[in-house]
């Protein structure tokens, strides 16, 4: 039996009112890649904190690497080889890729100053390691955000790495990123190093991880090598209860009628080449691609937020006089974007609020606002969705990230009579709520409203869709049906049709 | 009284709104121990009349903070406005039916000025009515470098009247601070600001026409600069050019103190109103205390960091 890298045993974590970790056991071997599990607020956080210094254990205890540990600090842990890759990631954006790689460990030179040809050929020396091109000279803000998450990493292979900790990872990247984050996790992990892996994404979990332990209100509900647990029995897990379907039924038949958006030939900046999409009443289309492929660009150039260079958008048949989000909103469109913090909601402001942003207008009453109608429109909203809220007075900060998404559903699914844009609708929210924002989609599908929703996760986008657009590079690659569709075939659509495009291009130099 | 309490409850702002209350209430039992004259009506008189152009400014001010903004121009406003309307007065003291609106529509279009700069040049507001101020001083100094110009009896009378024993000019801006909070709750123009202030880019994607909502704020505070100018004006019987330069900073004080966050999208005009009640009734006391002005800076400079950082507190748990 191999020591393992870390080993915790009967650990505790309790704060007033709540127990987050009970009498958890877990322990990473050396060269293992051990995935854990669980829906949000489950203690995976918890535990990764407790691991990496930032939070003490009320009780139970700790070995790393075959001796008895109880970090005082982050620091102590880092020190001693544990980093932890946050979904936040802590990197400074003004400053170079160099000087954040070796943000810990600046090179000094003979007068004690530090020295910036040193930092970079050390920088560049640790980043073709991890076999990625990107110039150490580079603020961080220009970088994509899977570049940041190589710096990051990065940062870890500076001293001694023993255990390395991932916090879902993959929920800001997609594609060869993806695959180029695993080749390195493979890497690091023949080399001995032991890998704790978050994700909600149970694909990857099979295609990466050897071990997976999963956590559900605080406890362990299971542990073991991957390949003894199937799909569903690690959602059971996870849920605590059975999922008997966790994709509503499609439609029966194909949607028939007129177009409801009709998009052609679309063009906008270099993200969006030539794109023409259409959705009919009552059906659920789905936009797949790899992030920068252009899917939330055409979400945003349909809504009114970016400006468009050519092609027409038709809603019913009609182009819109002026492109902006009042008039598309007017016309019964909402847009779910991908960024829900950012740029959906007013954390600062009260559910109903919220839910009646865009429609001010709706409750106002002899030029005042009918206080009372928007408090029963927000509740009768809180209800359908399911939002876990005592008030329509919670500010909408306080609430889960699902319960954020499902009032988001709460307010657009009033505004969008006819069309419903979807960015990334279940990025960041746990399994469960993942299910009810399925139902809720396909429910709004069959009251006569379409849908175009936007996933970076196939298996979604394949599960809810009627049909299925695959974006490349700016372009439409390919439609397929949503009931046949495999994701092989999407990926096949996605990634050929680049191939072919460098190829002619390839050609064209050639040429010229 | 179960109502009260739940419609309390329910709207957890006023929560803030005690804080600043019970530092009021401290401040009046204080006041009546250690002087005999702070607590006559005749004191507290004098104090509403006092505090009109702080109130008036710290309204204007309140609507751009929201929005997440900041007006540094209103003092040199306020100035520019007194020597516009007592120079006007001067010159024809008959014509001060035109006199006031005039002097409000040029308060108010610079005002506006300010929130077009801030969008069209997306520079940040601190820096657009900082150079606006600079100009406006400038502007008012080539003009007149001292205070001059008169006004007309009616006007000063006015600034004097009673109604009930109750200052005139006070009950006008307890009314126009009601009218403000009505507005800002329950209009759609009101609650946008709330939102443009909460999250612009969330409030775009929702519809709200956010360029017009900036630039209406600006101008609300450019008119509350013109209000200010002609309380004032009633009172001070001249136009100077600097007698609003204090009123800038002094005008963000209550507006933070009664709990509006510097960052936009929380707070309201009540909290500015007690906000405004405190610092002039905290200055009046220390006056009758015989306390130097060097004290009072130093302590309004307490009163702004303590309240605000108990308002974060509260707000974080």
């Amino acid at each position: 039996m191999v020591t393992p890298v870390i080993e915790l045993s009967r650990i505790e974590k309790e704060y007033p009112g709540v127990k987050p970790l009970d009498r958890v056991d877990f322990a990473v071997r050396p060269g293992e890649i051990h995935a854990l599990l669980g829906e949000n607020g489950a203690g995976k956080s918890t535990l990764i904190r407790v691991m990496g210094g930032a939070i003490r254990p009320n009780g139970g205890s700790m070995t790393y690497l075959g001796k008895p540990v109880s970090w005082q600090s982050p620091k102590q842990a880092r020190a001693a080889g544990i980093h932890v890759i946050h979904q936040e990631l802590a990197l400074f954006p003004e400053l170079s890729v160099a000087e954040n790689i070796l943000v810990d460990a600046q090179p000094r030179n003979g007068l004690g100053l530090i020295s910036g040809r040193t930092r970079h050929a050390r920088a560049a020396e640790i980043l073709s390691q991890l076999g990625v091109k990107i110039s150490t000279h580079a603020k961080i803000d220009e970088l994509p955000l899977a570049d940041q998450q190589m710096v990051e990493i990065a940062k870890a292979l500076v001293g001694e790495v023993r255990l390395l900790v991932l916090d879902e990872p993959t929920a800001v990247i997609s594609g060869h990123e993806v695959d180029l984050l695993f080749d390195n996790m493979r890497r690091l992990k023949r080399e001995g190093v032991g890998i704790v892996y978050v994700s909600h994404r149970l694909e990857e979990i099979f295609e990466i991880a050897d071990r997976v332990t999963i956590l559900k209100d605080g406890q362990v509900a299971g542990t073991g090598p991957v390949g003894d647990l199937t799909r569903d029995e690690m959602i059971t897990k996870m849920v605590g209860r059975r999922l008997e379907q966790i994709y509503p039924a499609r439609r029966k038949a194909p949607a028939s009628g007129p177009d409801i958006l009709k998009v052609s030939n679309l063009r906008a900046g270099h993200r969006v080449r030539d794109v023409s999409i259409a959705v009919k009443p009552g059906e659920v289309v789905g936009i797949a691609g790899m992030v920068g492929s252009g899917r939330t660009e055409v979400a945003e150039v349909i809504f009114g937020t970016r400006d468009l260079d050519g092609g027409t958008i038709e809603f019913e048949g009609r182009r819109l006089d002026r492109r902006m989000p009042r008039e598309a909103i007017r016309n019964g469109v909402g847009f779910l974007t991908e960024n829900r913090k950012d740029e959906g909601l007013f954390l600062g402001l009260p559910i109903s609020a919220n839910v009646m942003a865009p429609d001010l207008a709706g409750v106002t009453r002899r030029g005042l606002i009918d206080r009372r109608g928007e408090r029963e429109i927000a509740l009768e909203q809180i209800r359908n969705f399911a939002v876990a809220a005592p008030s329509p007075e919670v500010k909408v900060g306080n609430l889960s990230g699902g319960n954020q998404q499902k009032v988001l559903f709460g307010r657009w699914s009033r505004i969008a009579s006819k069309l419903l844009i979807l960015d990334e609708p279940t990025r960041g929210v746990d399994i469960g709520a993942k299910v009810e924002i399925y139902r809720i989609v396909r429910n709004l599908a069959e009251q006569g409203v379409g849908i175009l929703m936007i996933s970076s996760e196939l298996p979604e986008i394949i599960g809810l869709s009627d049909r299925i657009f695959v974006m490349s590079q700016g372009h439409v690659a390919g439609e397929i049906d949503g009931a046949s569709a495999t994701e092989e075939a999407i990926m096949d659509l996605a990634v050929r049709s680049i191939e072919r495009r460098d190829g002619k291009a390839a050609r064209l130099e050639q040429v010229a | 009284m179960s109502a009260v309490v739940a419609e309390f409850r329910r709207n957890r702002l006023s929560l803030s709104y005690v804080i600043v209350v019970a530092l009021l209430f401290l401040l009046v039992v204080a006041g009546g121990f250690l002087s005999d004259r702070f607590l006559t009506w005749r004191n507290f008189g004098n104090l509403f009349q006092q505090l009109v152009v702080l109130g008036m400014v710290s309204l204007g001010q309140t609507f751009v903070v929201l929005l997440g903004g900041i007006d540094l121009a209103v003092g040199s406003l306020v100035s520019a406005s007194t020597v516009f309307i007592a120079h006007f007065l001067e010159w024809r003291p008959d014509l001060l039916w035109l006199a006031l609106p005039l002097a409000l529509v040029a308060a108010t279009a610079i005002g506006a000025l300010n929130g077009l700069l801030t969008i069209v040049l997306r520079v940040h507001p601190l820096i657009v009515t900082l150079g606006m101020s600079s100009i406006i001083f400038g502007g008012t100094l080539m003009y007149n470098k001292e205070p001059g110009g008169s006004v007309p009896r009616g006007l000063a009378d006015f600034s004097y009247a009673k109604l009930w024993g109750i200052p005139a000019t006070a009950i006008v801006l307890v009314a126009i601070f009601a009218l403000a909070g009505l507005w800002l709750q329950r209009s759609r123009s009101g609650r946008s600001i709330y939102f443009v202030g909460g999250d612009r880019e969330a409030a775009r994607l929702n519809g709200l026409p956010v360029n017009r909502i900036v630039v209406m704020a600006y101008a609300l505070s450019g008119l509350c600069a013109g209000l200010a100018a002609i309380f004032l004006t009633a009172r001070t019987g001249v136009g100077d050019p600097r007698i609003g330069a204090a009123l800038t900073l002094q005008s963000i004080t209550p507006v933070v103190v009664g709990g509006t966050v510097l960052a936009g999208g929380r707070g309201g005009v009540l909290g500015t109103l007690l906000g405004v009640l405190l610092v002039t009734m905290l200055n009046n006391l220390l006056n009758f205390l015989n306390v130097s002005s060097y004290y009072q800076w130093v302590i309004q400079g307490l009163i702004i960091i303590i309240a605000v950082s108990i308002h974060t507190t509260r707000r974080r748990q």
